[in-house]
């Protein structure tokens, strides 16, 4: 019959696997080549097997009262675990359907391979897994972090206090005692004695000096940003008149906007401003015609504020040292200071998220140029 | 604590004798003649000024017209001394300026919170000290008219 004829062509040609089970005696009828393919055995190789030939031991139970249970025409038993010529398992997903093959009680039985879903599945679950476990694992590790940069903070505020306290108290002493002893005992004093003492008094205000600076850089370092408008113009005509009334001897050109609005820390704005200007003022104070500007222009393609002066400048190949602790670029009898203000002023800039450069040329004076990172936040 | 000449003593808590002996040559190197009695801790301080312990029963006319108090000191620290002072009705009103090392936020905030009348930092300069503590006489022990007694 033609009909029949295509059925098992269907059957034969079905790239998916598929057998014929007698329903009496289990033993294989019929097996396609997706089957064969799947499973390793020959055709005659199914047909010398039952299906419970291809299950684990532990599995054969199950399926025994599964087939002796009513089932309907149509029935999809689900996942299952199946053996293959060479002893691998398979998982698979079985359905069956009630027919007749050649005079006897059957079931067509059509397989499903899941072992690559199932693999993807339990890959996907690992990654899950794995990736949970690099979350917790994380927040751990910043929780304990965060403990230990609070451990750390504290310390550094008890140093700086203690600092502040106890370091400033034996330079009071040194520079208290050596002035006594020029005052009561200078007659008793050479020229040279009492040009060492007054080294000795410049030594300890100067080392007062730097711990005051060093002080003032850690307290930036732990100031809260609180993020206002602010006007730098008002602030630099405030810093540039208490220049002038400690110097009014001076004259300085000062160039100033009516206003510059800027988001930013009022006080933090404040010691910027007053390291860049008195930078400015140390450094013009040879300098004949001297002037300092405030502005706000365009540089290397961003909008940045600007002090500029036209003072002693310095060496563009030293630029980078200029923001280092420390570093400085001028002999401290040329000009006096401690290597600490610039260091200030990065700080404060990287903490609104701006960035700070400097130009310069020898004799030719300085430009400060920064951002305050506005658009940002 | 009153002298023959009526000028009554300065109160100075302080534990440092470089700072003792230090503010004493300043005191007298800007003129300032009142008596100084000099306290080395908290503790001794508040036993004095609170008429007690040691000091128990103590004239009360003899209170001091200024004490000027560091905060860094063993056992009570001043900022203690401050609040124990303010506390205490006799002494609520008493002239206290702290003359400390510090410029920390947190002490001169808290000082002044705790009711100091003036926070004074010492300057390492002893010149500039010699100035702050002509200033600080003139004001307290000459210009300013006091709460107590009137």
């Amino acid at each position: 019959m033609a009909t029949e004829e295509s059925f098992r062509q269907l059957f034969a040609a079905n790239p998916v696997p598929m057998w014929v089970f007698d329903t009496t005696t289990l033993a294989f009828l019929e097996a396609n080549q997706a089957a064969i393919d799947l499973y390793g055995f020959s055709r005659e190789a199914f047909l010398e097997r039952t299906i419970l030939d291809i299950r684990p031991a532990e599995d054969r139970m199950a399926l025994l009262a599964m087939v002796r249970s009513e089932r309907p025409p149509l029935n999809h038993s689900g996942r299952w675990r199946h053996l293959t010529a060479d002893g691998r398992t398979l998982d698979v997903d079985v359905t069956s359907h009630a027919t007749t093959f050649e005079g006897r009680e059957a079931r067509l039985v059509v397989v499903r391979d899941i072992g690559p879903e199932l693999r993807a599945e339990r890959y996907e679950e690992r990654r899950r897994a794995e990736l949970q476990r690099l979350a917790g694992e994380l927040e751990r590790r910043v929780a304990e972090r965060t403990a230990e940069l609070t451990d750390l903070n504290r310390e550094l505020e008890g140093f700086t206090y203690s600092v502040s306290h106890d370091l400033r108290a034996p330079l009071r002493a040194i520079d208290g005692f050596s002035l006594a002893l020029l005052e009561d005992g200078g007659a008793a004093l050479d020229e040279r004695g009492r040009h060492y003492l007054d080294r000795v008094r410049a030594a300890s205000r100067r080392m007062a000096m730097l711990i005051d600076d060093l002080l003032a850089l850690s307290r930036v370092s732990r100031a809260e940003l609180a993020r206002r408008k602010v006007d730098l113009a008002e602030i630099a005509r405030g810093v540039l008149k208490e220049l002038e009334e400690l110097e009014p001897e001076r004259a300085v050109e000062v160039v100033v906007p009516r206003s510059l609005p800027v988001a930013a820390d009022r006080n933090l704005m404040t010691v910027l401003l007053h390291n860049l200007l008195t930078n400015a003022w140390k450094f013009t104070a040879r300098t004949e015609g001297a002037r300092i500007e405030l502005a706000v222009e365009r540089q290397d393609g961003e909008m940045a504020y600007t002090v500029r002066d036209n003072g002693a400048g310095f060496d563009m190949r030293y630029a980078e040292q200029l923001f280092v602790p420390f570093q400085r670029l001028h002999s401290v009898e040329e000009f006096p200071g401690t290597g600490v203000g610039l260091a200030t002023v990065q700080r404060i800039v990287r903490k609104h998220g701006g960035r700070v450069w400097a130009k310069g040329q020898v004799g030719r004076g300085a430009a400060f140029h920064f951002t305050l990172g506005e658009g940002t936040s | 604590m009153t002298r023959g000449d009526g000028t009554k003593t300065i109160v100075l808590v302080e534990d440092n004798p470089d700072d003792v002996e230090l503010t004493l040559r300043a005191f007298e190197r800007s003129n300032i003649a009142n008596e100084v009695r000099v306290v080395r801790d908290g503790a001794s301080a508040l036993d004095l000024l609170l008429a007690r312990g040691e000091h128990e029963g103590r004239d009360r006319a003899d209170d001091p017209q200024l004490v000027l108090l560091d905060l860094k000191l063993p056992r009570v620290s001043g900022l203690e001394v401050l609040r124990a002072l303010r506390r205490d009705e006799r002494t609520a009103l008493l002239p206290v300026v702290v003359l400390t090392s510090s410029q920390e936020e947190r002490d001169v905030v808290e000082s002044y919170r705790l009711g100091a009348n003036s926070y004074v930092r010492k300057p390492v300069d002893f010149v500039e000290f010699v100035e702050a503590t002509r200033q600080l006489g003139l004001y307290w022990l000459v210009l300013n008219v006091g709460a107590r007694g009137r």
